[in-house]
């Protein structure tokens, strides 16, 4: 048999494969944006807008106040530093809220199929999400042991990438930069205090993790992608849990379970 | 019937990488590369009008100990006979010409500065960022219309360096420095390669220009935009003077 003859016996068969695998992502993975925009227009427009400018009626008095989605800046991504959010990113945000904001977990207020309507109808407001598409996610490996040598290393770590510069020799957010940080809207934004506790974007190691690699967008917070190794990051990790009132401070080897109010 | 995978293979993979060319097609500039044999030169001169103005230096609020107690304002660098430098010269519209810079630009902290503060440089080239200072930089570009965050790349150490793409739309992005928030830059990302900086006589130079009319572009931070008409005959050099006032006080 001539190889062209076998293509043409193939294709339908490989076109009616990538039909169905087009339609079941579909039903899976993409919200719909008109159910979307009623999820939208009953649980964020007062806080986000009507247009997603951020300038909802309650967010004059919401500090930090709500994201203006226009720009498709988002801080907490698994995603390199600029890139765009992924779904799962964003329902992420959805599903646990962000601590110490207005901005509250839609966990059970909202179905699955609710999120992905709303990501689907929130991603019309910046014009990116039309022309780009998010970078890989960020690879992170596994957690070493929480050690009181990790610790220690990982002080050294703080003191090596200049981290005091923004958050001050002890951790609290009182660096020589910290007065004079602005976000990508011109609004003043201060260096996490890491012994308050409870990381705004997650309190697992790999959370914290994740922050140094991808920065936050929008903010100051860069990322360290280019000049950290994964065993300094981790190490640092450790170190940042070790200052926070949410991990025991009995270092154990395992890695910390967050307590309290901590606990993701 | 057996069916050979290896085809099936094949026509799955052409898909696959006619899709993913398909994705990752750049958006599409307005310019056309040909070959330009007969080209023109534009000469010419960016100078500041009116008395020298008196800045004040910068004055250092972080890491004085390294950065020093005041830094002079790079804002209006002025040279003699009034050459302004850190001007941004470029044709806009030309729609066809030489090929793209594709060479790497650099961007270098040093001493609690950007350097160079202004330059071009053409979709798809790619920048290489670095530091010479023992403190923490970040170097931070931004969209200067929107000021929508392009990426944001920590330099916590001196030699550390690192090369990025510049973004996929000709854009003026505004560059800073979170850590020292004096630290600017600017680059003129453009979808033709007809631009030039001015050196601290304030001159420039673009070369193998297609015979024709255009509107030169002259860019400065503070001072504004201004456009003139220029008109190039092949072979020859057409000189441009122009003057820009000093209308924003930095």
């Amino acid at each position: 048999m001539r190889p062209d003859v076998r293509i043409a016996t193939l294709l339908p068969a490989l076109v009616t494969l990538l039909i169905i695998a087009r339609v079941v992502l579909a039903q899976d993975d993409v919200g719909d944006v008109h159910q979307g925009k009623v999820v939208y227009e009953q649980y964020c427009a007062l806080c986000h807008g009507e247009q997603g400018d951020g300038k909802g009626h309650y967010s004059e008095d919401t500090t930090p106040v709500p994201r203006d989605f226009r720009q498709g800046t988002f801080k907490w991504r698994s995603t390199p530093s600029g890139s765009l959010p992924t779904d799962a990113d964003l329902e992420k945000v959805l599903v646990n809220g962000l601590f110490g904001t207005s901005m509250s977990s839609f966990s059970t207020s909202l179905t699955h199929r609710q999120r992905l309507d709303v990501i689907a109808y929130i991603k019309t407001f910046s014009p990116r999400f039309a022309t780009e598409k998010p970078e890989a996610p960020i690879t992170i490996p596994p957690e070493p042991p929480y050690t009181a040598e990790s610790v220690t290393r990982g002080e050294a770590v703080y003191q090596k990438f200049n981290c005091a510069q923004c958050h001050g020799n002890g951790g609290h957010g009182d660096g020589p930069s910290a007065d004079d940080l602005k976000d990508d809207w011109g609004n003043e934004i201060v260096p996490y205090d890491f012994t308050e506790g409870h990381v705004k974007c997650g309190n697992n190691g790999s959370d914290i993790y994740r922050v140094f690699i991808a920065g936050l967008n929008g903010t100051p917070m860069p990322s360290f992608a280019d000049s950290i190794s994964p065993a300094e990051a981790w190490d640092l990790v450790h170190f940042i849990q070790s200052l926070s009132p949410d991990y025991p401070k009995n270092v154990t080897g395992t890695p910390p379970t967050p307590i309290g109010k901590g606990a993701p | 019937m057996k069916i050979p995978m290896r085809y099936g293979l094949r026509i799955l993979s052409a898909s696959i990488i006619s899709g993913a060319l398909l994705l990752a097609r750049p958006v599409l500039a307005d310019y056309t590369v040909e070959t330009v044999s007969n080209g023109g030169t534009i000469e010419g001169v960016v100078k500041l009008s009116g008395a020298a103005l008196q800045i004040a230096p910068i004055k250092v609020t972080k890491n004085q100990d390294y950065c020093g107690q005041s830094i002079p304002s790079p804002v209006y660098s002025v040279g003699k006979d009034g050459g302004l430098q850190n001007v941004e010269v470029y044709l806009k519209g030309i729609t066809k010409g030489k090929a793209l810079s594709t060479d790497t630009i650099s961007l270098v902290n040093e001493h609690c500065m950007f350097n160079p503060r202004v330059q071009g440089a053409n979709i798809g080239q790619q920048i290489k960022i670095s530091s010479n200072d023992p403190v923490l930089h970040s170097t931070h570009p931004q969209n200067a219309s929107t000021n929508a965050t392009i990426y944001n790349i920590a330099l916590p150490f001196k030699g550390f360096s690192v090369t990025k793409p510049l973004p996929a739309i000709p854009e003026l992005i505004k560059v800073k420095c979170d850590a020292h928030e004096w630290m600017h830059a600017w680059i003129w990302e453009l979808d033709n390669p007809y631009f030039a900086t001015t050196g601290d006589d304030g001159r420039f130079t673009i070369k193998d220009v297609p015979p024709g009319t255009y509107t030169l572009v002259a860019w400065h931070e503070a001072a504004g935009e201004k456009p003139t008409s220029v008109t190039v005959s092949a072979g020859k050099t057409a000189t441009v003077a122009i003057q820009l006032a000093a209308t924003q006080t930095p």
